[in-house]
């Protein structure tokens, strides 16, 4: 109990908190005490009410500071105005009563903003620690992520500087104070037995500089060092070294050399993201330099007063100088001449799409909330009309309009308060489920928490829905019409009419509004869904693992090792057929390089870039991938020297136009050998479902000498129906060839392509719920409003249906009253959502932001739902009796 | 614009001596009759402003009431509080002698 007192004490104002923080806590906890004697309801009572006063006292602490400190002079000063909620008293215990005397009503709006508060804390408290909160580092917004493009050349896009660039800008900027760059990649960490494939960065020791980065145990890298040390992450030194300090000075292997452990980060130091498990050392030094291997990242601290453009400008000047420096092709001199830098933050590059869906995420939350305190608004609304006499009286009587504002105001508040207590129950509760379907990937996400902030934003949130549904039944409360005292208080009036209708147009276009988003990610999601990128994803396991052993040395055994695997897979039963790539699609990138064909000339910068791998067994037929020419590899051309290669049908055009490409040979830039190719298949989508096709080459896993390149940790893929359920036994068959090897990478297929779309499937997910609560609330909203016209209109209805209306024409006649206010809101939210899908554009896919069919269809929708909302009051009305409605007074 | 009802029953509760927290809140409810049960987060805001406005100070000195368990701060009027809790004790006399004089008219009229 005292540390949720503490708690909320923190909400204080520091110079508050710390003259009288323990003295409240002191106190509250002594009233809680003595309560506790009068039964366990009254206890939590007065331990919630006296929680809500420092909560509001707090806040109100923070708005309107009583606390200046002790003063010197203790003479002479006047007493200061107390203009302050203390004021509020009477009109706050008077809300209170009324709301308890109609529990009814009380429940729907402190439901209806509970449910809509709470969506927004639970969304807010992930954007705060993800988005918001900067990074763990001194001054965050000077830290920039450094990429290039080169516009007009081959480098098509973006892409990652060389070497090159890093030196010359750690050299010569001086809008960059520290610059660093760095790699990611897996590779094998062995301490005593136990080996494993883990994630890995490879900095310059400029990085922990750059990044103002200190470690929380031991020292980091520096130069004298050399490349064979290295830091390790807080949770690799739990999980291995049972956080045993004495793991400092000691040596493992790691990523294929001994290095010394010096240091431990701290738990925050998580980069380039919480994947990485340890940072080894990589040198740049000028010397043997070899220009225009581009794929590094950068990253840079800017210096105080310098703004990104600046440093792009200097950087992109700075780059002008590199083929004078380092020499290069001419293919890399005019790639320089257009060569821009791209500054950006490094937190957009940390969260990448992360942040734009968690902020349309927000929006979408905000926009429920609107809809909600519309509702709740409108409910209040007709709570006035209902008390316009009771008002009318009070002002006749000498009430100021103060007074009556604050009678109203105060109900719509504590309602709004117990709402936002409520919300914070829902989201805690919702937090956990929107963590778990959130993408993997995003920095810090294991952070989050429910913490002070979302507290206090939830608060903040409760007040403004408080002020906003109180706002418009507090102006109309508070200049009752007088003249309404002699009439009797009957009838409606016009302008009364047009507020409500008004707030129903409002709500539908925001629901409109979502509705349309949420049915463009659908769409999109639909055509990534029916992609077909090349291979097919359905029934394939696909693992990989990491043998060392004496016998596999070069590229022949390695061969025959694998080979021997495949029969081996190829015997479990339900397999259908088994193969192996170096680089599996969706899981990993493919490496680049210039190969030439026979008809073109020899050079630094003939040919083609192309990317390549390797593959062998039957790995086209397991991943189907269409063979269009030719043949794909035989077990022959693994086993000795061939020189055979398989190419995609892009590759064969950009190397062969207009030929057939088998029998034809290929070069790759550097190399002396020749390769013949003997098939053509299809490209594939190396990356994702957005990706265009790649041009890619598949080599056989010997090359054109035993030593030329030794395929030793490949993705093997498995075709079977039990793709799901069958690692245990892969596991069982590696135990026995490899029992040094651990499994890793080991996933369906069907599920790494999940993993590719998870970012629009979030979105789509999270904002599909959002609209579903906002068509819901937003039906709701017009029934309410249709339903007190209805009843309002009762003795007119009676009157036109004494008269001869029957019941169907009443009913058109209220159902049109509904269907103008809904088309109205159509209108608008279709303008709007012209204008707000624009914000959705990154994560579209083969539909455009303002696809007519979607806003079309979803308009419809809103209509439809506007229909029956209405129609349920229609047959009310026509139920009316006649003689019943004109006895009534 | 004079004290609220709060900041005058804090003075009053003063007037007899320096208190501490809890006991100025105990002397509230006692002498507001049960109307003004002030709890901890208001409480200490209205001494807050109290002490900002120089009319109520901390004070080191023995106090009337120890109370066990609580952390040892009284609280005592300065000159300008006893000043101003006269001056609104006395407007406070003056706006009662007005609203029944009020409220017999407006008896006298129904």
């Amino acid at each position: 109990m005292r540390t949720v007192l503490r708690f909320l004490v923190r909400l204080f104002p520091p110079s508050f908190r710390a003259h009288f923080g323990a003295a409240i806590v002191e106190h509250a906890a002594l009233d809680c005490e003595r309560d506790r004697s009068r039964g366990r309801l009254a206890a939590l009572r007065s331990f919630l009410l006296t929680a809500f006063d420092i909560g509001r006292s707090a806040l109100l602490e923070r708005l309107r500071p009583s606390f200046a400190g002790i003063p010197v002079e203790k003479e002479g000063t006047a007493m200061r105005s107390s203009l302050n909620l203390d004021g509020w008293g009477a009109e706050l215990r008077h809300a209170l009563r009324t709301l308890r005397r109609t529990p009814g009503f009380t429940a729907t709006v402190v439901g209806t903003l509970a449910l809509a508060i709470g969506t927004i804390a639970a969304v807010f408290t992930v954007l705060d620690r993800v988005v918001i909160s900067p990074l763990p580092y001194a001054h965050p917004e000077r830290l920039v992520f450094v990429a290039a493009e080169a516009p007009g050349s081959e480098m098509t896009g973006e892409f990652g500087p060389a070497a090159e660039f890093y030196l010359q800008y750690k050299e010569a900027s001086r809008r960059l104070e520290d610059v660093a760059t760095y790699g990611t990649f897996t590779n094998s960490l062995r301490v005593g037995d136990r080996v494993e494939r883990v994630r890995m960065a490879a900095v310059t020791n400029s990085l922990y500089s750059t990044l103002g980065a200190q470690p929380a145990l031991g020292r980091l890298p520096v130069a004298s060092d050399g490349d064979r040390v290295a830091v390790i992450s807080d949770a690799l030194w739990r999980s291995w070294f049972g956080a045993d300090p004495s793991v400092l000075g000691r040596s493992y292997e790691m990523a294929g050399a001994s290095r010394t452990i010096v240091g431990v980060m701290r738990p925050e130091f998580q980069f380039p993201n919480d994947g990485a498990l340890l940072w080894v050392v990589i040198e740049v030094r000028a010397e043997g330099l070899q220009p225009g291997r581009f794929g590094y990242n950068v990253v840079g601290r800017m210096a105080p007063g310098t703004d990104r453009e600046a440093v792009a400008a200097e950087l992109t000047a700075l780059a002008r100088g590199l083929p004078q420096r380092f020499g290069g092709s001419p293919g890399y001199a005019r790639l320089i001449e257009r060569h821009r830098a791209v500054v950006r933050p490094l937190l957009d590059e940390m969260l990448g799409p992360a942040a734009r869906s968690l902020w349309i995420l927000f929006a979408a939350a905000a926009i429920v909330l609107l809809i909600a305190c519309v509702n709740v608004a409108n409910l209040f609304m007709v709570r006035v009309e209902a008390r316009h006499r009771d008002l009318a009286v009070r002002r006749a009587i000498g009430a100021s309009r103060a007074q009556l504002v604050r009678l109203q105001m105060a109900e719509a508040l504590v309602a709004a308060l117990l709402g936002g207590a409520l919300a914070v129950c829902f989201a805690g509760l919702s937090l956990p489920v929107l963590l778990r379907a959130a993408p993997a990937g995003i920095p810090r996400l294991a952070e989050v928490s429910l913490s002070g902030r979302t507290l206090l934003f939830t608060l903040l949130a409760a007040l403004l829905s408080g002020v906003l549904c109180g706002g418009a039944a507090a102006w109309r409360g508070a200049s009752p019409n007088l003249a309404r005292l002699r009439e009797g208080g009957r009838g409606s009036t016009r302008r009364r009419r047009l507020g409500r209708d008004g707030l129903v147009a409002a709500q539908t276009a925001m629901a409109l509004v979502l509705l349309i988003g949420a049915g463009l990610l659908m769409r999109s999601f639909l055509a990534l869904r029916s992609v077909d990128p090349g291979y097919d994803t359905r029934d394939v396991f696909t693992f990989q693992f990491a043998p060392e052993q004496p016998a596999l040395k070069d590229g022949p055994s390695w061969a025959r090792f694998h080979l021997d695997f495949l029969a081996r897979l190829a015997a479990l039963p339900g397999v259908t057929s088994v193969g192996i790539v170096e680089n599996v699609p969706l899981d990993e990138g493919t490496r680049g390089d210039r190969f030439r064909s026979e008809d073109m000339p020899e050079g630094p910068d003939s040919g083609r870039p192309l990317n390549w791998t390797f593959a062998a067994g039957d790995y086209f037929r397991t991943m189907a991938i269409g063979v269009l020419d030719g043949r794909p590899f035989e077990t022959a051309d693994h086993l000795s020297v061939h020189g055979n290669v398989v190419i995609s049908r892009s590759a064969a055009q950009l190397l062969f136009p207009g030929q057939r490409a088998v029998g034809h040979r290929l070069q790759q830039q550097g190399q002396p050998a020749w390769h013949t190719v003997v098939g053509v298949v299809e490209d594939v989508m190396q990356y994702g479902f957005r990706d265009k096709p790649q041009a890619l080459l598949y080599f056989p896993l010997v090359g054109p000498t035993p030593t030329s390149w030794s395929i030793t940790t490949p993705a093997y893929v498995i075709k079977t129906a039990r793709a799901e359920a069958i690692a245990p036994e892969v596991r069982t068959l590696i135990r026995q060839v490899a029992p040094e090897a651990p499994m890793y990478r080991a996933y369906t297929m069907a599920g790494l392509a999940a993993r590719s779309m998870v970012a629009l499937s979030f979105t789509l997910l999270t904002l599909g719920v959002v609209s579903a609560l906002a068509l819901f609330l937003g039906a709701l909203g017009l029934y309410g409003v249709l339903s007190v016209v209805v009843a309002e209109r009762t003795r007119e209805i009676g009157v036109r249906m004494a008269l001869g209306a029957t019941a169907a024409a009443v009913r058109r006649m209220v159902v049109a009253q509904g269907a103008r206010v809904v088309a109205l809101g159509v209108a608008i939210g279709l303008l709007t959502a012209f204008v707000a899908t624009r914000a959705l554009s990154g994560l579209l896919y083969g539909v455009d932001a303002v696809d007519a069919p979607t806003f079309v269809a979803m308009a419809s929708l809103m209509l439809m739902i506007g229909a029956l909302a209405a129609y349920v009051p229609a047959r009310r009305a026509s139920r009316v009796d006649p003689c019943e409605s004109l006895r009534s007074d | 614009m004079g004290a609220s009802l709060l900041e005058f029953h804090v003075l009053l509760a003063l007037a007899g001596g320096a208190l501490h927290g809890y006991a100025i809140a105990e002397r509230v409810a006692a002498e507001s009759g049960g109307t003004l049960v002030p709890r901890a987060g208001s409480l200490y805001r209205v001494i807050a402003r109290l002490i900002s406005d120089g009319l109520v100070a901390e004070s080191e000195g023995e106090a009337e009431i120890p109370h066990p368990g609580l952390a040892r701060r009284y609280y005592a009027l300065t000159a300008s509080g006893r000043r101003t809790l006269g001056e609104e004790a006395r407007r406070l006399k003056q706006a009662a002698a007005a609203a029944e004089k009020r409220l017999g008219l407006a008896r006298g009229r129904s």
